[in-house]
């Protein structure tokens, strides 16, 4: 089942479980290459003979090095890495936007005021309590932006420009917090960076269920998502209904990227790059290959966060500054390249 | 079409198995008692909590200091950063004490990571008086097994401080600015320096601008600096390319007192900034630098 799209490139509509293999063989290579490294030297062997606890593998500080502290980070890394690109490609569907990110509608402006609340707190109670409040500011930010527009999706661009709106809106609250607590200046900056460093098993277990359920959730729809490509009669001539799927859509990313948010700040860029990547990879209408896109971008987190706890070693280099120094060059290379390929 | 449902089902059926296998494996732990021995592999990660230790005598027991840390000469200076810490590269050390800043980026993760390690931290806040600074002395050397030397270095230090004190002509009528940066941030006699030229009797010219948010760090604009004509402006900024012209070619501060009186004095920053046994130089410095100001008063 060959389609040929506007661009007059060749897209396939089929599931490719060939392209998916490879993604999770991909990633799970990228994880024990990330669990294998770090400034304390551990053989890759010894590494997986304790990551499978046989008796031959690492006992003491080493093992406590690979399963405490390097292990729930790279599981991190790779959940909010899918989380993020198949938000993104989700973000992009749904607003027919090939800019929009899963940051489009305010989620992370409000989540970087929630956060920035709870650190210039001065109640050491609410401190503890960051992630939660990144993630309500998050939710509420997307929340108010609809609100604002008013119909759900009947303006798709008046839904956009009130995210632009809250998110500036929260943006300025949050950095006249900042200003006026010089001191909490540096965690917030490195809050809006983003990192995984804070990564232990109790993170990996909430973000774990909140995410994997939003995934399932956009997995699952991935089919009926490629008729918003369609207009909204074309789309219900195919027996969706246009408007319940968007807004069950949306909510599913912005459940997903809260909790990215709330777990290791804002990481930029692995939304909008991976599902652009995959697409130019792979040749696929994204949401066909909804399920690689979470595997690549979860690949291309984990590799992230190993140059950010490795390049500067033994200091750490905040992981957005890698994901959109390597983003960024590597997004272009693809744009030109796939021009060439259109004109 | 309905085997690309199946797909996806499975998908999030393996998922979901995925995370479950995860949560399982940390349950394979068991914690051990931590020691209580004297430590004998130190690591600080704060300038001034190096300083301290080589005054009390735990020197000996520092296995590796901080990138920051450039005093004494003979510590064993790293490249371990303060700002940034990585549990992991300071446990590739084996250290049985870290001296860990609250400042330090995600303080409580790092701390979180190496306690896991069963390394024990001593979590340093910033005092916000001198006394604060001592209590961090008298747990430094509780923790090392020095107490009796850091107790003979605090009272040596406040007889020092005190003797300086006692030979400055206390002088309310002396104002000061205190620069941070040339953004003009600032700080008020509520905050660790603001109390040392409180000890020596100057009028603080950020204390009328403070704020309750501000904490103690106001941000002042150049017309209040102006107005407020301070006799003496201390550079904290020096590192950072201010210095006296630097001051005086700023517009409308060429006809300030403390411009036109060659009173904008550079603070030696290391010393400024920490709050190790070099506080007697501080003092000493203060003293010494306002000395005529304070007699022709």
């Amino acid at each position: 089942m060959k389609n040929v799209s506007a661009a007059g490139q060749t897209i396939s509509r089929m599931w490719n479980w060939r392209i998916t293999a490879a993604c999770t063989l991909i990633l799970i290579l990228v994880m024990g290459a990330a669990v294998s490294f770090g400034p304390i030297h551990i053989s890759f062997q010894q590494v997986l003979r304790t990551l499978l606890d046989l008796p031959s593998g690492e006992h003491g500080e080493n093992r406590t090095v690979i399963l405490q502290l390097r292990l729930p980070r790279v599981v991190l890394g790779a959940l909010v890495g899918a989380a993020l690109a198949t938000s993104g490609a989700v973000y992009q569907t749904v607003f027919h936007n090939p800019l929009a990110d899963p940051y489009l509608l305010g989620a992370a402006s409000g989540a970087g005021l929630g956060a920035t609340i709870a650190l210039t707190s001065t109640h050491h109670n609410i401190a503890s309590l960051l992630p939660v409040f990144a993630f309500l500011g998050g939710v509420l930010a997307v929340l108010t932006s609809f609100f604002i527009s008013g119909k759900f999706f009947a303006e798709p661009n008046t839904l956009l420009l009130s995210g632009i709106a809250v998110g500036s809106f929260a943006t300025a609250i949050q950095t006249y917090l900042q200003q006026r607590h010089s001191d909490a200046l540096r965690p917030v900056y490195s809050w809006i960076l983003g990192d995984l460093t804070s990564a232990s098993w109790s993170v990996v277990s909430w973000s774990a269920i909140y995410i994997g359920i939003a995934l399932a959730i956009l997995f699952s729809v991935s089919k009926q998502l490629d008729g918003l490509m369609l207009s909204d009669e074309e789309a219900f001539s195919l027996g969706i209904n246009p408007q319940r799927l968007r807004i069950f859509a949306v909510g599913a990313a912005t459940l997903a990227t809260a909790t990215a948010v709330s777990a290791s700040g804002l990481i930029g860029f692995v939304g909008i790059v991976v599902p652009h990547l995959v697409r130019g990879i792979t040749r696929r209408v994204t949401n066909r290959s909804l399920v690689s896109v979470a595997l690549v971008g979860a690949s291309f987190l984990v590799l992230a966060d190993l140059g950010a706890r490795t390049l500067l070693s033994p200091a750490e280099l905040p992981i957005g500054v890698i994901t959109a120094f390597v983003g960024a060059p590597f997004f272009l290379f693809v744009l030109r390249s796939r021009r060439k390929a259109n004109f | 079409m309905s085997r690309i449902k199946s797909h996806a089902r499975k998908w999030a059926a393996v998922e979901s198995v995925c995370a479950l296998a995860l949560l399982a494996l940390p349950l394979t732990f068991a914690p051990t008692p931590a020691q209580a021995a004297t430590p004998q592999r130190i690591i600080s990660l704060s300038p001034s909590a190096t300083e301290i230790l080589f005054a009390i005598g735990a020197g000996r027991q520092v296995i590796a200091v901080d990138d920051d840390s450039d005093y004494p000469a003979n510590a064993p200076h790293s490249s371990l950063s303060s700002f940034t810490p990585n549990v992991e590269a300071i446990a590739a050390l084996h250290p049985d004490l870290v001296v860990l800043q609250s400042s330090a980026t995600k303080a409580a993760a790092v701390e979180t990571g190496l306690k896991k390690l069963k390394i024990n931290v001593y979590l340093e806040n910033t005092p916000n008086d001198i006394t604060g600074a001592y209590a961090e002395y008298t747990d430094l050397g509780a923790l090392t097994g020095h107490p009796s030397r850091t107790k003979v270095l605090i009272a040596t230090m406040k007889s020092q401080i005190g003797s300086i004190l006692s030979r400055v002509k206390h002088s309310t009528s002396l104002s000061i600015y205190h620069e941070l940066d040339n953004t003009l941030y600032t700080a008020t006699s509520n905050t660790f320096i603001g109390r040392v030229y409180k000890d020596f009797g100057f009028t603080n010219i950020a204390d009328a601008a403070d704020t309750a948010d501000s904490g103690g760090y106001p941000q002042l604009t150049s017309e209040y600096v102006v107005a407020a004509n301070p006799s003496v402006i201390f550079l904290d900024d020096g590192a950072y390319g201010e210095s006296a012209a630097s001051v005086a070619a700023r517009p409308g501060w060429s006809g300030l007192s403390a411009v036109t009186n060659k009173h904008v004095i550079v603070l030696p920053q290391d010393i400024a900034d920490r709050w190790g046994p070099r506080l007697v130089d501080l003092y000493k410095f203060i003293a010494s630098s306002t000395a005529n100001l304070a007699g022709s008063k």
